[in-house]
């Protein structure tokens, strides 16, 4: 994944599906992609806090996206993968998705921001709208996803 | 040779001395007359003046000059130790105290020079019986007429032949009125940098006059390559007594003898010169072979010249030492020093962390094992149990070497009482035990503060005023207890006072007060959850405010810095009696044997520290009481949890089969955990969850079980 970098006013973005839409989380976060594994339950916490795996010997917590942003419970299929997202402030997390499809680089005029209002629960963890070969990403804003304070 | 690397021996050093000094100076408040206190509070004054002067902090040694004056007087008789001498000496500790901390920090001990205190320390000595003069000289002087019996006590330099370029320059120096004295210098066989020590001495003996010869050479005592000993040949116009005194006020040196060389005559003939140089130099005499213990500590080289160009002593050294005259010294506790090498504390973590990582290994392979079969299985076998055995050693070791006693932290508590019983006039008596009870270092490093809370809070709070103590008809002096022991997998320290106890009618009033609960609430609380109120952020009953506690902070820092370090702490308190806080704490942090249990289909570790007992119960054995289920169990009523319950998950189980029941204890409480199934003792190693998942009260932690699986490590002490 070496070469995959940011060069100059791009950003790379990997494409990930959740039901019928696309997203793109930005790559500087990503530290792993896994196949869907057995997930350890952890009890009493929120319910989109799926609970633990095994990341090479550490813990690691795993969230649902889908149950975060109001969508219907994940449906494990051949194609679900845990992206494993490391930030600076909440440490790593691996988060549910239902598939990986790319990685693209945007430009930033490609980028658009959008302002919020929220009409849509989802829309609240949206930073931008990438347009990229005709079609829309939704560009997940990762500290919105996974606040500080979970 | 720079000084800086030796910087943080000396800190470590100042320390110890500093801390020796407080406990010997407190226990010379009790008993003012003890001889062997006031030489040892000498001995650390000195070494401490010592290691000041020679790391070149002329404050610091100024102050301890002046104590050890003080000291030498009251050994000498001429003072008698009293109160304010006592509060003077602590206040001077201080200041010590503060220059160690200043050259912590910076490498300088800073620009106070406590001049009030050294004028103090003065008015004590003027005071006295002004016999000023007495001050440093007193301390050899006892040494020298019980030395005096001892003349015969030969050294090696006796032994040393000169060649003659150094004959040569002896002769010179003979006839230019200066004289040539021998010793012998033996260093502790507890010394760790001996020839830093023998550069201290060389370089205190060259103040006085010029190093002829020694043997081994200069060089070889500068690589270390002597045994304890060794010996040198200065020339000199002082006194022999004067160098002698220079050489043994390096610590660490256990024996100086020496006396008048005489280079003509070989090696032979000694003992006759000996005779005749002490007729000659009658006044030197008595202290010619007197051995010298020097019971101070002190870690500073200085550069040394090399000495005369050394050749090879012609007779080899004799193994015959001057005799240890231990029994003259006043009983000393002084510990044999141990080998040791000073270890980062991020090293041993790194060690932890494989040996965690080892022990996963291992419980893979165990699980891995289980599908092989045959003669190979049982071979595979042998050796899996055999590894397990290293392994499980291996983690011991490493753990014993992270545990230290809490006796580097409680010892400062006496004398921390002691100034609270004269601040808050309350007489007041700390009685501690168990300081040898080990606890990880990490745990160690941040218990002080709890526990000083708690002491503080005993005292201030607690302890009544002398008057209401014997209206109450109770000892005038109140009594602080610190105890510390082991309890399975637990280290229990208890802060126990005979006060006035917590009054909960207080408690709960000034809680409705604060608007931390409503009237109704407390109405309906039991005395239990009232006191755990003062736990709660910004608590304080004291009526006044005082420096001590009642600041509102306290109680509530306390249990969040326990919990931190996954303890807890509790109450126990009669009114009129007196409380205990009694703090818990895990004696390991890392690696835990556990017992693996099956809820569901799910899998959980509970601590083996903290289970009692594993039951077998029949379903119709199960008695309500106030609605609550509970087991009658030889003679103890124990409650039951469903584990399924807390933990939400569809038990598997039959309800009319019998109940797996694991009963576990937390102090003197019991519970019953039903669980589904039970597989069997396993070696863990705790994981943290990360911040996300810590919410949950009742998972302590994970583990990553040998097929790679993640199983949630129980917390008990949350469910009881």
């Amino acid at each position: 994944m070496d070469e995959l970098k940011t060069v100059g006013e791009t950003i790379q973005f990997i494409v990930i599906r959740l039901g019928d839409e696309q997203y793109g989380i930005d790559i500087k976060y990503i530290d792993n992609i896994l196949r869907m594994q057995n997930i350890t339950r952890v009890p009493k916490v929120a319910p989109y806090l799926k609970g633990v795996i095994n990341l090479r010997g550490e813990v690691l917590p795993v969230m649902s996206i889908r149950i975060k942003m109001g969508l219907s419970e994940d449906v494990v299929t051949k194609s679900s993968r845990i992206i494993v997202i490391k930030m600076e402030q909440q440490g790593m997390m691996g988060i549910i998705v239902d598939e990986v499809k790319e990685v693209v680089t945007l430009e930033t005029e490609q980028i658009e921001k959008i302002s919020y209002d929220s009409k849509d629960e989802k829309d609240n963890y949206i930073s931008g709208i990438g347009k990229y070969e005709g079609g829309l990403i939704s560009l997940l804003d990762l500290n919105l996803v996974v606040p500080e304070n979970a | 040779m720079d000084v800086s690397q030796y910087l943080e021996i000396f800190l470590d050093e100042t320390n110890e001395h500093l801390q020796n000094l407080n406990t010997q100076i407190l226990s010379l408040e009790q008993e003012p007359d003890n001889m062997d206190t006031i030489n040892e509070i000498f001995r650390a004054a000195h070494s401490l003046k010592g290691m000041a002067g020679t790391m070149g902090y002329k404050r610091m040694q100024n102050l301890t000059h002046d104590m050890e004056n003080v000291f030498s007087e009251v050994r000498n008789g001429n003072i008698t130790v009293k109160a304010n001498m006592i509060d003077i000496l602590f206040q001077c500790l201080d200041a010590l105290d503060e220059y160690n901390t200043n050259i912590r920090e910076s490498a300088d001990e800073g620009t106070n020079d406590n001049e009030p205190l050294i004028k103090q320390l003065n008015d004590i000595l003027n005071g006295g019986a002004g016999e000023e003069e007495a001050k440093e000289e007193a301390a050899p002087s006892k040494e020298e007429a019980a030395g005096a019996a001892q003349e015969n006590t030969g050294g090696k330099w006796q032994e040393i032949s000169l060649g003659d370029s150094e004959a040569a320059v002896l002769t010179e120096a003979l006839h230019q009125g200066q004289k040539v004295y021998g010793m012998t210098v033996k260093v502790q066989e507890s010394c760790i940098l001996k020839a830093a020590r023998a550069f201290l001495v060389f370089k205190a003996v060259e103040e006085n006059g010029e190093i002829i010869y020694s043997t081994p050479s200069a060089q070889d005592i500068e690589d270390e390559k002597f045994d304890l000993e060794f010996s040198l040949i200065v020339v000199t116009s002082d006194p022999l007594a004067d160098v002698l005194k220079a050489a043994k006020a390096v610590s660490e040196i256990e024996d100086v003898v020496g006396g008048v060389y005489d280079f003509d005559k070989d090696s032979a003939s000694v003992k006759q010169k000996n005779e005749t140089a002490k007729s000659e130099e009658v006044k030197e005499a008595p202290i010619k072979a007197e051995p010298v213990h020097v019971e101070t500590v002190e870690k500073a080289p200085a550069k040394a010249e090399p000495a005369a160009p050394a050749e090879p002593a012609k007779q080899p050294p004799q193994p015959a030492a001057p005799a240890n005259k231990n029994d003259r010294k006043p009983a000393q506790n002084k510990p044999i020093v141990n080998r040791t090498v000073r270890v980062d504390i991020e090293k041993l973590d790194t060690l932890m962390n494989l040996v965690s990582e080892l022990i996963i290994a291992k419980n893979s392979l165990v699980s891995a094992s289980a599908s092989v079969e045959g003669s190979a299985g049982s071979e595979v076998n042998d050796q899996i149990e055999y590894l397990e055995s290293v392994t499980t050693s291996l983690h011991e070791s490493v753990m014993k070497v992270r545990m230290v006693p809490i006796e580097s932290v409680v010892t400062k508590f006496p004398r921390m009482i002691r100034d609270l019983s004269k601040k808050l006039d309350k007489k007041m008596e700390l009685y501690m035990s168990g300081e040898e009870t080990e606890l990880d270092r990490t745990v160690v490093d941040e218990i002080g503060d709890p526990l000083m809370h708690l002491l503080r809070n005993s005292a201030d709070h607690g302890l009544e005023s002398a008057e209401l103590r014997k209206e109450r008809g109770k000892p005038e002096v109140g009594s602080i207890f610190l105890d510390a022991y082991q309890d399975g997998n637990n280290v229990v320290i208890e802060v126990r006072d005979d006060g006035n106890g917590i009054d909960t009618e207080a408690v709960k009033n000034k809680a409705i007060e604060r608007g931390v609960i409503t009237p109704e609430q407390a109405e309906m609380m039991n005395e239990k959850e009232i006191v755990d109120l003062l736990f709660n952020a910004g608590f304080s009953t004291a009526k006044t405010v005082s420096d001590v506690s009642g600041r509102g902070v306290g109680l509530d820092v306390v249990k969040s810095k326990i919990e931190a370090l996954s303890g807890e702490v509790e109450v126990k308190t009669k009114l009129g009696e007196g409380s205990t806080w009694i703090i818990r704490l895990p004696l390991t942090l890392a690696i835990i044997q556990a017992l693996m249990v099956v809820i569901g289909e799910e899998k959980y570790a509970i601590s083996l520290g903290s289970i009692q007992t594993l039951e077998d119960i029949p379903a119709e054995e199960v008695k309500l009481v106030q609605n609550k289920e509970v087991i009658h169990l030889r003679d103890i009523v124990i409650p039951l949890i469903r584990m399924s319950e807390i933990l939400d998950i569809q038990s598997n189980k039959d309800p009319n089969e019998n109940l797996t029941v694991v009963i576990v204890k937390k102090g003197d409480k019991l519970a019953g955990l039903v669980v589904d199934e039970l597989i069997g003792q396993q070696e863990i190693v705790i994981k943290s969850m990360g911040k996300y998942i810590n919410k949950c009260k009742i998972i302590s932690g994970a583990t990553i079980l040998g097929d790679g699986e993640v199983a949630l490590i129980l917390d008990t002490n949350a469910l009881i």
